[in-house]
């Protein structure tokens, strides 16, 4: 052990509360959601048939209101069941055309901030798990791990068959951004772990191949592709802001003040969603 | 072509990519981009919304269903298990007239007319005293004379004052308000009463559990609660409160005031722009001081056959000639205080002035300021299903076409606009009732036929510009298009179904005007100032003291009784009727000097008309104008002139406020009916008896005897 590499974790961010006692993720969050609320409507407004969406969703109204207004001719309510389906689905197509042109660069811009606000970087002293998964769960055996000053291992490596998985308990003695390798047949790789607080981006598997997988969950180059490691995992714990009384995870909480800032700006904007 | 062949290698590639990218963020969810922005959220969430209300109600009507079934089993036993009918449609076609009905069949033009007179029948229907719409639809819903229904004429007077006020219904501010210095805050909505008594027969109807769909039915403002739903017709009034006030906004300066209608409102021209208003209704806020709500608007003018319009928020883009779709448009008053409505914009003219024709300010029916529709969802259902629609009771701008701000293809352009949205109404009326009663009226027919009568007419005054070959056919057209209609709706029913085709009146040439207050004052009945020759509107300088008899509206004619105008002089009982045999003597067989012929066929007196409690508001006499004339447009606004006879020079050219005899409605049906003389007073017990209900006894009409089926 000891062949690693560390170094300390500085940036602005890196409190989770910051010089004025503002609740940083919470403010990104905020900052963030009021930005795409409002790019977003504006983004609907011009990528989508204003005209037809707000047809469709008179309609789909119409329908609702015949089920009221109509309720003992059963002929009528089970037609007008049908139809608010039928309108559904056309509202559906209609709000969803804009979703083709905002879906790439959000899902992005949504797993970039996934990679900040999602996972919290493991706490010092805290003890966390490293995994590694390999093709052959006869080469379990084989697997080790190299740990830089400062990592520790708390329990032995646990050999999980069923899973072709091994297991490492760590803990870290101070913060700092460290590389854990790790070794089998020959072949060292490592793994970008950060301990701390406040935020930092975050990847919290290193994959061989699985480029699409790659893109959404992990931030770091991918494993050769012909060496016997699947994934090294480090198991950071999950980031709840506190927001309004509550925890929120980030994307629930982006989800809602996004839907309230675009509700806002579409009442504002006079944009039809 | 195959698509390969039509786009670059870069171009496919570029897009399946995309379709890549695309494909993999869908089928790859996770919790962090499952979420793709408010647009998405907004569309699932509102889907989701909308199911689970579905559902919710689902939920509700699955429990309560067997309920209202026992419930709708307990109420129909009493109406379906004697009757002969499943459904009944009533169509009313306003003014249809039975003499060119009768024409336009034999010449070939009314197939579907012809066929339904074939099998089933044809007859003339006897009308009301006065034939007035409102008269006659009141009769016809409730099946009583006006002495039992209280609607004389669109108009009633104030015996306090002698000032008109709308017979149909009262609106009034809110009972209580809040005063703030110089503003008035109202506490709760406007008063609205209606002056219509007399149940309607489709109250009865959903008493007994028989579903009833009405449309546009007249004198239904403000709508009565009953079981079914109901869109309110004529007399529903525009966001000012009036009965239709168009306003023609110009760059040309003022010219005299419109006679009634309509209003005059300036264009301001910038460089490349004109900006305007539309008035509204009055400021609630500031408590009557007449301050007016406007909203405004700009043009920009793109050429010049071209331009763009932005009322509010909304833009639109308008060519010489054409009408815009409704716009909404909100009158704000402050905080809290708003009024919703609808108009249309007419661009009649760029260069060298520029000129708007800005229909009525419609009520919103997609968000009623008053109430229009029973329950009030039903109007809000109707614009969600086909957006906004007309909702003024007299919804056809005739005083702009009148007042020559509207030619007569922009005016039957507005016509036809409306009656396209009447029909779809009809139309998923009939969709939504199977069983029970769909009643839609018409008023395409009242108003064109009112209105281009001129061409109808060989020697009216209106049209004597106008050489014969070159007159249009619109009336016939009118009635053609009035048959396809009727035609569609007969490949919906079946032989379960009545049809049945009314109108509450005929129609006639109106080309000379009776001024009968001029006549009264010519023959000393009416006494004017000391030196005044003429009055004002609404006997402005008429000396009441000496005046014994006055006439407003279209066919009262009303005596000044002591004890009941506030300056009465004649003496109830006998001193009264003297009177009024002495006017009906004198006014029966009035003889229009420059032709000739009788200006007045018939006076009658309403004790023998009319019986009911409310005779004592209805006129004292009604007077029957002979084929081709009319009260005066002076005499129906009070006003006294020195011409007792003129010609009518109005695009507003046919009428049927005359004598009764002379304007029976039509009446056609999918069945046999034997009646000795049908009236439209019959309509509403006849429908009662053939669902099998009781006929209440204060009933003035008499059931006909309807054949059990449709003739094959």
């Amino acid at each position: 052990m000891g062949s690693g590499t560390s170094s300390s974790v500085a940036s602005p961010l890196s409190a989770p509360r910051g010089s004025l006692g503002v609740n940083v993720p919470a403010a990104i969050v905020v900052g963030i959601s009021l930005v795409i609320g409002l790019l977003m409507v504006v983004v609907f407004r011009y990528t989508s048939d204003q005209k037809a969406i707000h047809v469709a969703k008179d309609r789909l109204k119409a329908h609702l209101l015949a089920l009221r207004l109509f309720q003992d001719q059963i002929p009528v309510v089970l037609r007008s069941y049908v139809r608010i389906v039928l309108a559904t689905g056309r509202y559906l197509r209609l709000a969803f055309k804009p979703l083709l042109f905002v879906i790439v660069p959000l899902t992005f811009l949504i797993v970039q901030l996934d990679r900040y606000l999602g996972s919290m970087p493991v706490a010092a002293g805290q003890p966390f798990l490293v995994k590694v998964r390999l093709d052959n769960p006869n080469t379990l055996n084989e697997a080790s791990l190299q740990l830089p000053d400062g990592l520790l291992t708390t329990a032995s490596a646990v050999h999980v068959p069923s899973e072709s998985e091994v297991v490492w308990r760590v803990v870290a003695e101070k913060p700092g951004e460290y590389k854990v390798n790790v070794q089998s047949a020959d072949q060292t790789f490592s793994k970008r772990v950060v301990v701390g607080a406040g935020l930092s981006r975050l990847s919290p598997v290193r994959l061989r191949g699985k480029f699409w997988e790659r893109i959404f969950v992990s931030g770091e180059p991918a494993l050769p592709k012909n060496n016997p490691i699947e994934s090294i995992d480090v198991q950071y714990p999950a980031r709840n802001i506190a927001f309004a009384g509550f925890e929120w995870n980030w994307i629930w909480l982006f989800f809602v003040l996004s839907l309230a800032a675009g509700f806002l700006f579409k009442s504002i904007l006079g944009i039809e969603i | 072509m195959k698509w390969s062949e039509t786009t670059s290698p870069a171009a496919r590639r570029r897009l399946l990519a995309s379709l890549a990218v695309l494909g993999v963020v869908l089928l790859h969810p996770s919790l962090s981009h499952a979420y793709a922005g408010p647009g998405a959220g907004f569309a699932v969430l509102s889907s989701f919304w909308t199911l689970f209300v579905a559902f919710l109600y689902s939920v509700y009507a699955f429990f309560a269903w067997p309920f209202r079934q026992l419930f709708r089993l307990l109420r129909r036993r009493k109406a379906y298990g004697k009757a002969q009918i499943k459904r009944a449609i009533i169509l009313g076609f306003d003014g249809m007239d039975p003499e060119l009905t009768e024409r336009f069949i034999a010449e070939g033009k009314l197939p579907n007319l012809a066929s339904l007179r074939e099998r089933g029948t044809f007859r003339k229907l006897q009308t009301t005293f006065p034939p007035i719409s409102p008269v006659a639809w009141s009769t016809f819903m409730t099946g009583v004379n006006p002495g039992k229904h209280n609607i004389y004429d669109f108009l009633a007077r104030d015996l306090s004052n002698y000032l008109p006020y709308l017979s149909s219904a009262e609106i009034k501010g809110p009972k209580r308000s809040w005063k703030i210095g110089k503003y008035t805050i109202p506490l709760g909505g406007p008063r609205i009463k209606g002056m219509r008594r007399g149940i309607p027969f489709w109250h009865w109807l959903g008493e007994a559990g028989i579903f009833c769909s009405v449309i546009r039915v007249p004198v239904t403002f403000p709508p009565e609660k009953f079981s079914g739903v109901l869109l309110s017709g004529m007399c529903v009034p525009d966001l000012k409160g009036s009965q239709g006030t168009f306003c023609l906004c110009t760059t040309r300066l003022p010219t005299e005031k419109f006679r009634e209608g309509g209003v005059r409102v300036p264009i301001e021209r910038h460089r490349s722009s004109c900006s305007s208003y539309v008035p509204g209704p009055e400021n609630p806020l500031t408590g009557g001081s007449g301050d007016e709500l406007r909203v405004n608007f700009e043009i920009q003018l793109d050429n010049r056959n071209q331009a763009r319009f932005t009322v509010d928020s909304q833009t639109f883009t308008l060519k010489v000639g054409d009408y815009s779709e409704w716009i909404p448009v909100k009158f704000r008053a402050g905080v809290g205080f708003s009024a919703h409505g609808i108009c249309r914009f007419y661009l009649k003219e760029l260069s060298p002035e520029v000129e708007v024709y800005v229909t009525p300010v419609n009520i919103d029916p997609g968000k009623p300021d008053l109430p229009i529709s029973h329950p009030v969802t039903y109007s809000i259902y109707l614009a969600k299903l086909f957006g906004p629609y007309a909702t003024l009771g007299l919804a056809e701008d005739t005083w702009a076409l009148n007042e020559e701000v509207l030619d007569d293809q922009a005016f039957l352009a507005q016509c036809y606009a409306n009656h396209g949205d009447r029909e779809r109404m009809l139309f998923d009326a009939l969709e939504k009732t199977r069983q029970g009663l769909c009643a839609c009226v018409f008023d395409t027919t009242d108003r064109v036929q009112h209105m281009f009568w001129r061409y109808l007419d060989e020697d009216h005054p209106a049209a004597r510009d106008v050489p014969r070959d070159q007159r249009p056919s619109v009336i016939q057209e009118l009635y053609s298009r009035m048959d396809k209609l009727i035609g569609r709706v007969m490949e919906q029913i079946d032989d379960k179904t009545l049809l049945m085709i009314v109108s509450d009146h005929g129609f006639k040439s109106f080309a000379r005007c009776v001024n009968l207050n001029a006549w009264l004052h010519q023959n000393g009945y009416l006494a004017l100032k000391s030196g005044k020759t003429e009055s004002g509107d609404w006997f402005d300088d008429v000396d009441w003291s000496r005046t014994r008899a006055y006439t407003m509206g279209l066919n009262g004619l009303y005596l000044n009784l002591k004890g009941r105008e506030r300056e009465g002089i004649i003496e109830p009982g006998a001193d009264a009727d003297a009177l009024k045999d002495e006017l009906g003597r004198k006014l029966d067989g009035l003889v229009d000097p420059a032709s000739g012929r009788a200006g007045i066929t018939g006076v009658f007196d309403c004790d023998s008309v009319y019986a009911g409690p409310y005779v004592d508001n209805a006129p004292d006499l009604i007077v029957g104008y002979g084929d081709g004339f009319r009260a005066s447009w002076d005499s129906v606004m009070g006003k006294v002139t020195s011409q007792i006879f003129e010609d009518n020079l109005k695009a507003w050219s046919g009428d049927h406020c005359i004598d009764p005899r002379l304007v029976p409605g039509v009446l056609f049906c999918n069945r046999k009916i034997s009646a000795e003389k049908p009236a439209i007073v019959d309509v509403a017990p006849t429908v009662l008896k053939l669902f099998g209900l009781a006929l209440p006894v204060h009933l003035d009409g008499k059931p006909w005897t309807v054949a059990p089926s449709t003739a094959p």
